[in-house]
């Protein structure tokens, strides 16, 4: 192995993008406007929910009862509708989520002790979100409940409202959140997203980079010469993983400033391991484009050889632990998770070395295996 | 002396595509070694399989003494190989200057520094790119990329180079200048060349080749050679009756074909008298004509070995196929282009271009890849507008009137434009369709150009599974289902074998003479330029010259003389001789050594005796007329046009 020659392909790799403007705009944009559309977009928080109440009633119980759910900062409320139908047509046009219904004779049969029934309609397109509203629907419902209760006990019994509440509820329960005290979704999913993104675009760039040469021929220059497999295939991946691993710096800051994460672990574990999963990364590229010949085709696999495995199997959307079982070994099987929980570790939990090492062995070895292969399957004399 | 190539009964494979069928070949030191033939004739394949970048099923192959049968056995022979691939300039990296393609492929090679700065400066000046070492390669002329190509593959002084269709689509100056460096290169360092073309008159430039057709290889030798196991005769008939000419000749002979004003007539397997008497016999019944017999050229000779086999196929249409549906006038300007010019940014790609086709003319438009020839095409056929200039197509205006033009023309495109995954029917019935062709005429019309093009076999064949020359016919039938009175022929026949291009000529001067078709068609090989009525010789935007290809070839014999054509034994003492003695216009062409003399008798006789001096031995002396390359050559040379660098922003070819 001539080290001189890796430096005369890596050069000559690195000129050609840094002449390309497209090229270049790729290789350092596009994973800048993913992290910050894809940070942003899959913010996981339902808050804010827009609502409207129609109010058959209209007297100053049932205006209690809607100001519980116009106070929450859960809900945004939109107004009054007349009626069922006008407010079903803005639940049409996607303006509302959730229609709050306030039967007539709210307040008068509260009043004399009967049972009311008032009733919410959720918009269940989005299940997920539709499932949270509900809870959210049901808490300020059963709070509301116990205020009256409270109330009605203070009045009844003259005792202070705080005591009463210490004997309606004598267990309290107190929840903390470890890991993201604000539960910002933005602190999981932002991080986060420096996974999935740093996954998918190196090996889309890498991918580009060698199909390109072989749909030009100029990958003929390679095959003729005497330059070895590994030689080519090390100048030819070292401008990319320069590139990606200063994109990961890049994207790394976007969390800390733009995210506002908290960066808690070891920097320098955290670059190790960051340079182990761009390798990885740029490995996943390699290893398709030696297979493929187009540069059309090396992008259509890569997208989503890594794009789905990263969002779906990573412990991004759902975790690991309540995967069931044929999703949880594709999980243990791809580097996305390995390099979550070390990115999460890092910013969020504060792991070191011990904690962490296991997955950094893991991505070391899975970008060993993937370069072997590469350099193994590629062929100087072609059959076709 | 051990052989440099040596390859047995060798066979390669692409799935169940037989590509090289059973190829033996062996190619000495020394040699410039040619690979003619067609366009999937198997020469690039057998080219990457010596190269050592291609694998086959079975055979032999032995370079340089080793025998290659595996990617461990191929890297041996790599250090002492230049190959450059086929496309031009596309194993170059266009975002890096010139100086820095050539430093890749040196450093790659592990060319010492200081050896490399000295031979990159060498070969720089031998091709003149000195003063655009810092240029980008993507903007570099065709000839220049050649020339960049060239470099970069001799850079580490191999001692075997293999260059395939170095010189296909590049201006005739730079294809001039490519075989002398070339030739030099091989005499003063000892190479060895494998160089594969599919332009047939370059043969000669050769000191051995092989004629590939279908993966095999029809016959090999030197050029002289393979045109004498050959036994056959051209007479060039000139006729005021060109066609009852015609029809008197094609009763006998089955290869009778218009070129311009005249008939050329080959027939094979027949001595010269025979052949005079028969041609002598048949033109007595047609008035006022007269023929001069000449020897084949290695385009009729390639016809001619694939004659036993193609029998059947070589139907052609004879000249009554398509019976003249409208008796035209002449005199119709159908084609009209006025100081057209078109800009991209600060790149004018066309530069005041004008000429004229009337009805029944083919009017040849030839240059380089990237002389304009195919903008001009665009202007005229209304898809792109001209920046400066006006112009009518059959009395619609360019300017105004683009749609108009459409509905008037036939535009067959390089590419053809077939649906490869439709029948042949189903293609036509469908351009019928777009070109909104009547449903009652357009089964007639179907049926037309099934005939036409001698499709009848082939109605419910694929396209895709159709040989390159039926899919061009197919393309011209679809391009003439509505009946255009005007043509566009954009590059039709490249890589097309010859008995296709032949077949296909056939049928255009049939549309031209018969039916009154105007037919404006652009190409770079000069040899198809001789079928044309009028050319225009573009280049870099400019029309340089214009005429009939007889009266441009009687300006250069007026100018510059005929050439003294001599096969010698020693060529390349012969030639440095020459030019010496300062005969400039001195070529090597293989053995033979070109010499324009405007006074032939006087030149011969002192060239004779000053080679005769030096001991050089000749062995036979002939007296050509200038070549339609020689004529661009000259025009350009006489206009100072140089190939100017291609400055048009291209769409960026990344993603």
């Amino acid at each position: 192995m001539k080290w001189s020659r890796i430096k005369t392909i890596s050069t000559k790799e690195w000129l050609e993008i840094w002449r390309d403007k497209l090229y270049l705009a790729m290789a350092f944009l596009i994973p800048v406007i993913m992290m910050v559309v894809l940070g942003f977009g899959m913010s996981m928080d339902v808050e804010k929910i827009p609502f409207v109440a129609i109010d058959y009633d209209k007297t100053e119980q049932s205006r209690d009862y809607l100001h519980n759910f116009s106070d929450s900062r859960y809900f945004d409320y939109q107004g009054m509708a007349a009626n069922e139908k006008q407010a079903e047509s803005m639940m049409d046009q996607n303006k509302i989520r959730f229609i709050l219904i306030i039967p007539p004779g709210f307040q008068e049969k509260l009043q004399a002790g009967r049972k009311v029934q008032s009733q919410s309609l959720i918009d269940g397109l989005f299940t997920y979100q539709s499932k949270v509203v509900k809870g959210y629907v049901l808490a300020i419902n059963a709070n509301y409940n116990q205020q009256l209760l409270q109330n009605w006990f203070a009045k009844k019994q003259g005792m202070k409202p705080s005591n009463i509440s210490a004997m309606l509820s004598p267990v309290s329960l107190e929840t903390r959140y470890l890991y993201n005290e604000q539960m910002s979704s933005l602190w999981s999913t932002g991080s986060g997203m420096i996974m999935l993104v740093m996954l998918m675009a190196p090996a889309l760039l890498t991918a580009l980079g060698v199909v390109r040469e072989k749909e030009s021929g100029s990958i003929f220059n390679i095959y003729a010469s005497t330059v070895t497999r590994t030689e080519f295939i090390l100048g030819k991946l070292l401008p990319y993983i320069a590139i990606s691993f200063l994109n990961l710096l890049v994207l790394t800051w976007m969390a800390l400033v733009l995210f506002g994460v908290p960066f808690k672990g070891d920097p320098v574990l955290y670059l190790v391991a960051s340079v182990l999963f761009v390798s990885c990364a740029t490995g996943i590229g390699l290893f398709v484009s030696i297979l493929v010949k187009t540069q059309a085709s090396a992008a259509l696999i890569t997208l989503l050889g890594t794009m789905i495995p990263g969002m779906m199997f990573s412990g991004l959307l759902m975790p690991v632990s309540s995967m069931d079982t044929p999703a949880k070994i594709e999980a243990h099987l791809l580097p996305g998770m390995y390099e979550l929980n070390i990115v999460w570790g890092s910013f969020l939990k504060g792991q070191g070395w011990s904690d962490l090492w296991g997955n950094m062995a893991i991505l070391a070895l899975y970008s060993m295996v993937l370069w072997g292969l590469a350099i193994w399957k590629f062929k100087k004399r072609v059959a076709s | 002396m051990s052989l440099i190539i040596e390859v047995n009964k060798l066979c390669k494979c692409y799935k169940n595509i037989e590509a090289i069928k059973s190829v033996s070949l062996s190619i000495k030191p020394g040699e410039i070694y040619g690979l003619i033939g067609p366009d999937g004739s198997g020469k690039s394949s057998l080219m990457k399989v010596i190269a050592g970048v291609l694998s086959y099923e079975s055979g032999q192959l032995n370079v340089f003494g080793q025998r290659v049968d595996s990617e461990a056995s191929a890297e041996i022979i790599k250090a002492k190989i230049g190959f450059m691939p086929q496309g031009l300039g596309l194993n170059l990296y266009p975002e890096l200057s010139i100086d820095e393609n050539i430093n890749f492929f040196a450093d790659l090679r592990d060319v010492p520094l200081a050896e490399r700065e000295e031979r990159k400066a060498l070969l720089m000046t031998m091709m003149q790119l000195t003063d655009f070492r810092h240029r980008a390669m993507k903007n570099l002329s065709g000839g220049m990329k050649q020339k960049l190509g060239l470099i970069c593959t001799l850079i580490h002084k191999p001692e075997l180079v293999i260059l395939d269709e170095p010189t296909t689509g590049v201006d005739p100056v730079s294809r001039r200048d490519f075989w002398q460096i070339l030739s030099y290169m091989v005499r003063h360092e000892k190479m060895t060349a494998l160089v594969s073309t599919s332009y047939m008159d370059e043969a000669e430039r050769f000191h051995t080749l092989s004629l590939f057709y279908q993966g095999k290889i029809l016959a090999q030798g030197e050029p002289d050679q393979i045109l004498d196991s050959i036994q056959g005769w051209v007479a060039l008939v000139h006729s005021q009756a060109l066609f009852v000419c015609v029809q008197a000749l094609s009763t006998q002979f089955t290869q009778v074909n218009v070129f311009g004003k005249a008939i050329r007539v080959v027939a094979y397997d027949i001595s010269r008298e025979d052949f005079e008497h028969q041609i002598k016999s048949i033109l007595a019944r047609c008035p006022k004509s007269h023929y001069q017999i000449e020897s084949i050229d290695l385009e009729d000779a390639f016809i001619g070995l694939l004659r036993p086999k193609n029998k059947d196929q070589t139907v052609k249409p004879a000249l009554d196929a398509t019976k003249p549906n409208s008796i035209f006038d002449t005199n119709t300007l159908m084609i009209e282009a006025q100081n057209l010019t078109r800009q991209f940014g600060t790149f004018t790609a066309v530069d005041q271009v004008s000429f004229s086709v009337q009805s029944g003319q083919i009017f040849g438009l030839l240059g380089a890849n990237g002389a304009g020839k195919s903008t001009v095409i665009k202007m005229l056929t209304g898809l792109l507008k001209p920046s400066k200039g006006k112009g009518q197509v059959s009395g619609a205006d360019l300017n105004s009137s683009g749609q108009k033009i459409k509905e008037n023309i036939g535009y067959m495109s390089q590419s053809f434009s077939l649906y490869a995954d439709l029948t042949v029917v189903e293609n036509l019935k469908l351009y019928g369709q777009i070109y909104a062709v009547p449903k009652k005429k357009l089964a007639e019309r179907i049926q037309w150009a099934l005939q036409m093009g001698t499709l009848e076999q082939e109605t419910h064949t694929l396209v895709g599974s159709l040989p390159m020359g039926l899919r061009q016919r197919l393309a011209l039938g679809c391009a003439l289902l509505h009946e255009p009175k005007v043509l566009f022929l954009d590059e039709p026949t490249s890589g097309i074998d010859p008995i296709g291009r032949q077949q296909f000529w056939t049928i255009l001067v049939t549309l031209a003479k018969q039916s009154g078709v105007a037919i404006l068609i652009t190409t770079h090989y000069m040899s198809e330029a001789e079928h044309c009525d009028q050319l225009a010789l573009m280049q870099a935007g400019k029309v340089i010259a214009q005429g009939s290809p007889t009266n441009l070839r009687q300006q250069v014999s007026d100018a510059l003389g005929d050439v003294i054509s001599m096969k010698v034994n020693q060529p390349y003492a012969a030639l440095e001789l020459l030019k010496k003695a300062h005969y400039d216009k001195a070529f090597l062409f293989g053995k033979r050594v070109h010499l324009f003399s405007s006074q032939v008798a006087q030149t011969q006789k002192k060239v004779l005796a000053l080679l005769h001096q030096q001991a050089i031995e000749v062995l036979d002396v002939q007296h050509l007329p200038p070549t339609l390359e020689d004529v661009f050559v000259h025009f350009l040379e006489s206009n100072k046009i140089q190939p100017t660098a291609n400055l048009k922003p291209k769409e960026s070819s990344s993603l």
